[in-house]
């Protein structure tokens, strides 16, 4: 089933134009900080608050003029919103009882979304002794019961602490496979609009920055925001200027970055001179000594082991980069070491547009 | 758009509702005011006179000169004392019993005091009917010599109403979390400190609320104020019994103490009014 | 000097036992982190350190005293609190100088403090507005100034960024540390965030169910835990652990599963440790290889589940023949689909050999 839509919200420009085409049975994540309009363009397709212009369409059908409940949609909310008086079964039944569906038609539908889920075993616990992921299940239960064209999440494991969030992202995912249903997913976790999607749609202060694959995404940025939200570690960004001489060369200050390759994107794209390197932790390499003629050299300030991988940040000129090497790298702060670039993946953005040219 | 269709489906029903608790609630005073300043021969005309065409000033005049009527041969009696009288005992009361109530409810609600069960325990007290410890009060007093004393009237105003206020404002306390207070204990407060700068400050709306409500219960208490005085002391309830003469009873004047014994507590809503909206829709700590 | 021991502390709220004879102790001027899941008793541990509650058992040293019947004002402690604990009517000038005003210090030198404070954590717009106007991260950094204004023996941090965005949080935690190095304090921290831990703390305790499992410097957590809890909690994607059967034959020895392992260098201490011959093999999802094609004899045989890919690798999940699922880090944006037979293997010295009755680590 495809959504398209076309969205602007007068009041504070929440959502500034928003154009999006979701397709059918994929996972689709809103993805951005607070504030950016995610939460604000879910309530939207689900009915409970209209669009100052644009069109929202269900499967080619224009739906702005419907109420929530005639949009078939399941919309599971950050707190669950779960009934703390009836048991799970009763929660999960409420949709169903309210549309006047017979007892025992409803009994199977419960069973079938039970099982999916596996809370089978919990069906008779009441909200106040569920754990958290328990609880989310039900809530998502409740909502596909109804057997909904979109299923909406808005943030559903912000409450999980860390290692149940990694379980239930592959849960979701899963179960989302299984039945083929469209989702749209509104989260401010970079990894878990990663992990999940079908595709991403990163926004920033009511505008959409990118709305593509996640591989498009992590790979090739369209703006400064998007490399830097992507990604953890977060992407390095270091100032500098581009020269042409000897086919292209950022200037940093203390060295200079060979990008001979794009030299003549560059010179084409940009607007200036002033450009900024985006590099990603994982795409830099650390040495003891001076590897080639590109290496250069930095001051070590942190070196922290993280189990398999030791995270070290480095000084350039006056930048702080980090940068992610495998754990038989050593070194301690205050000595002197050798990094490069891959230039293969490595990011040129214009600094007056925060366009990513390269 | 639901927001909308919301509005129109609450719209007429909810209306209609809304008018007719309107009008429940308010014609008895409405039927007062106007009670208030119609001339004797209205007072119990049928069909009732809604507004009168002449405004019967005397009504008013009279309960404050205590002049007579010549016709029913009585004296309209004189209200100045009562006022001051129910001013006295309602204030004092309602602060004493705030007082009460604000130490007992840190013990309830911070420090558990009593047990789980004591608010409950406390509320049931004021299930009794009052008239039931009228009697043995009456003689308590006696031996105490508070009976017709502003003491004893304050006291038992203050006593009578403390589970109310503890109540109230143990709930105000439980909205504010106790982290709050911990924190500032950590930070270098004792445990009685923390209750009375950190705490007491947030639910100040909250002890607005309470002394509205005791001090409405106090001015309007009766029973307590009948048995417990006589004569020396008297307050506006009390008193309002007596515009029952050998010939009847005076609405007219009786009406207008009425309307004049409610305008304390309007204006007193009105002031604090601001404060109690703040109080009751504080919005408290979140997270 | 500021150590903090605990020794056999244990705790209970309406019969239900949150603190079970824990014991630890922290070194002066140490980063010391507890990590468990919500519900382990992390709170409950910083609120007996600060004062505000008692413990049933035992007793805890700041600096050598026993404090137990020290009230929190005496104790010299700092804490946030995982809400914060913000004053709703005061600015945020007066929220972080509240504790500086409990101790009557003059004016002029609050005022010098509160500044600097607000420098140095970027929040000096704030000092005149009241926290119902913050964001999170406003919010966050305000109550942290508050807890860091005074220079207490001990700061207590209970949870400070899980209600902050994803991104904030990553910023925070840097800004964090710089912060807890310059102050150069006793600085307790707890998460249940392992990410967090392994990157801020010098130790870590790693706590569940109120039941301490280990005490450690990351690397030794990540390398050497002593039971399947502390494995379990450190490291991300988390260990995976499949239940083999062991078997002996002649002078070697074997765990057989979905992977065949030759245990024979560790026979002598699985037959002096283990309880049964049910063992658990612990394998890292980062140790374990991913290929199209089978390699060496350990190779268990399965197809993929589902993978995710985050961008630095991709996590993939696999399920053997044997109906058991694996999880392994794979390349990042490697060509992996739903339903590709593919063959696992684990990097060779890189597994635990775990007692299934006891959840001890054995090897």
């Amino acid at each position: 089933m495809l959504d398209k839509l076309r969205k602007e919200f007068g009041r504070l420009v929440a959502v500034n134009d928003l154009s999006v085409e979701v397709e059918d049975r994929s996972l689709v994540s809103f993805l951005g900080p607070s504030g950016c309009g995610k939460t604000t363009t879910l309530r939207m397709i689900a009915g409970l608050i209209r669009p100052t212009s644009g069109s929202i369409y269900f499967n080619d059908t224009l739906v702005n003029e419907l109420k929530p409940q005639e949009r078939k949609v399941g919309l599971v909310f950050q707190d669950y919103a779960i009934f703390p008086t009836m048991n799970a079964f009763d929660n999960i039944a409420f949709g169903l009882k309210v549309r006047g569906i017979p007892k025992n038609e409803i009994r199977k539908r419960v069973m079938e979304i039970a099982e999916l889920l596996r809370i089978k075993d919990i069906l008779e616990v009441t909200p106040g002794r569920m754990t958290q992921s328990e609880l989310q299940s039900v809530a998502v239960a409740r909502t596909l019961v109804t057997n909904p064209s979109v299923l909406l999440l808005d943030e559903p494991l912000s409450n999980l602490d860390a290692a149940f969030r990694v379980r239930m992202r592959a849960e979701l995912k899963r179960l989302q496979r299984e039945i083929a249903q469209t989702v749209i997913y509104v989260t401010h976790d970079q990894i878990e609009a990663m992990s999940m999607s079908d595709k991403i749609a990163v926004m920033n202060y009511g505008i959409l920055h990118q709305y593509d694959t996640p591989y498009e995404i992590y790979n090739h940025p369209k703006t400064r925001f998007v490399a830097s939200f992507i990604g953890s570690p977060p992407m390095n960004f270091i100032e500098g200027t581009f020269l042409e001489d000897n086919g292209g060369f950022v200037d940093i200050g203390v060295s200079r970055i060979n990008v001979s390759k794009y030299g003549n994107m560059i010179k084409k794209e940009s607007s200036s001179p002033e450009v900024t390197v985006g590099a990603r932790p994982e795409d830099i390499e650390v040495f003891h000594k001076k590897e080639s003629r590109d290496s250069i050299e930095v001051n070590v300030e942190v070196y922290e082991p993280m189990g398999d991988e030791a995270v070290v940040d480095v000084s350039i000129g006056g930048t702080l980069v980090r940068i992610t090497t495998p754990i038989t790298f050593s070194a301690n702060p205050g000595e002197k070491k050798y990094v490069e670039f891959d230039t293969d993946k490595i990011h040129i953005i214009d600094r007056r547009t925060e366009k990513v040219i390269v | 758009m639901s927001e909308e269709v919301l509005e129109e489906k609450l719209g007429v029903i909810g209306w209609i509702v809304i008018v007719i608790g309107l009008i429940l609630t308010l014609f008895p005073v409405f039927w007062i005011i106007s009670t208030s300043i119609k001339p004797m021969g209205q007072w119990l005309t049928y069909p009732p006179v809604f507004i009168p065409e002449k405004i019967a000033v005397e009504n008013y005049v009279n309960i404050f000169t205590g002049a007579a009527l010549f016709t029913t041969f009585a004296n309209v009696p004189v209200i100045t004392h009562s006022i001051v009288d129910s001013a006295i005992c309602s204030v004092f009361g309602t602060l004493f019993s705030i007082a009460i109530g604000i130490l007992a409810a840190f013990g309830v609600s911070r420090h558990k005091l009593g047990g789980e069960f004591f608010p409950v325990f406390l509320l049931s007290a004021r299930m009794a009917p009052p008239i039931a410890a009228v009697i043995p009060l009456l003689v308590l007093y006696s031996i105490l010599g508070l009976v017709d004393t502003y003491q004893g009237l304050i006291l038992a105003y203050a006593c009578f109403t403390s589970p109310y206020s503890t109540w109230m404002i143990a709930s105000f306390i439980d909205e504010v979390p106790v982290e709050l207070e911990q924190s500032a204990q950590v930070d270098g407060l004792s445990t009685i400190e923390s209750h009375f700068k950190v705490t007491l400050p947030l639910i100040k709306g909250g002890l607005v609320a309470t002394s509205l409500f005791v001090f409405i219960l106090n001015w309007s208490e009766f029973l307590l104020a009948l048995c417990l005085t006589h004569g020396k002391i008297m307050t506006i309830p009390v008193q309002i019994r007596s515009f029952t003469v050998y010939s009847g009873i005076l609405y007219g004047p009786q009406s207008a103490f009425g309307v004049i014994a409610i305008i304390p507590l309007i204006i007193f809503s009105l002031i604090i009014q601001k404060h109690l909206v703040r109080g009751l829709t504080f919005g408290a700590v979140k997270r | 000097m500021a150590s903090i021991r605990f020794e056999n502390v244990s705790k209970s709220f309406r019969r239900k036992k949150v603190l079970d004879d824990v014991s630890f102790e922290v070194k002066d001027k140490e980063f010391f982190c507890i990590l468990g899941p919500p519900g382990a008793g992390k709170t409950t541990l910083f609120r007996l350190l600060a004062g505000v509650e008692k413990p049933d058992e035992g007793k805890i040293y700041i600096d050598g005293q026993v404090v137990n019947d020290v009230p929190p004002r005496y104790r010299d402690v700092s804490m946030l609190f995982e809400t914060l604990a913000l004053f709703p009517n005061k600015t945020g000038f007066e929220n972080i100088a509240f504790p500086l005003r409990i101790r009557k210090m003059p004016e002029d030198q609050i005022k010098e403090r509160v500044l600097t404070v607000a420098r140095s954590l970027k929040i000096e717009h704030l000092l005149d507005r009241e926290p119902r106007t913050f964001s999170g991260g406003e919010r966050q950094r305000v109550a942290l100034a508050k807890t860091i204004i005074r220079r207490p023996r001990v700061f207590l941090l209970d949870e400070p960024l899980s209600n902050i965005d994803a991104l904030l949080r990553l910023n925070m935690r840097i800004e964090l540390k710089r912060l807890a190095s310059e102050l150069g304090q006793t600085i307790m921290y707890s998460t249940h965030d392992q990410a967090e831990a392994t990157s801020m703390g010098q130790r870590i305790a790693v706590i569940d169910k109120g039941v301490i499992h280990q005490i450690g410097i990351p690397s030794e957590l990540y390398n050497h835990p002593v039971d399947k809890t502390a494995a379990l909690f450190i490291g991300s994607p988390p260990m995976n652990f499949v239940e083999c059967a062991y078997e002996e034959e002649g002078n070697k020895s074997y765990l057989r599963g979905p992977f065949q392992v030759d245990t024979t260098e560790y026979t002598r201490l699985i037959d002096e440790n283990a309880t049964s011959k049910e063992l658990i093999l612990g394998v890292r999802p980062e140790h374990i290889i991913v290929s199209k094609e089978p390699t060496s004899r350990k190779v268990a045989e399965g197809i993929i589940t589902s993978f995710e890919p985050i961008g630095s690798k991709t996590i993939v999940h696999v399920k053997t023949r044997e109906d058991v699922t694996i999880t392994a880090v794979g390349l990042p944006w490697g060509d992996y689909s739903v339903g590709d037979k593919v063959w696992i293997d684990f990097e060779p010295d890189k597994f635990h050999i775990i007692d299934k009755k006891t959840d001890k680590v054995l090897a």
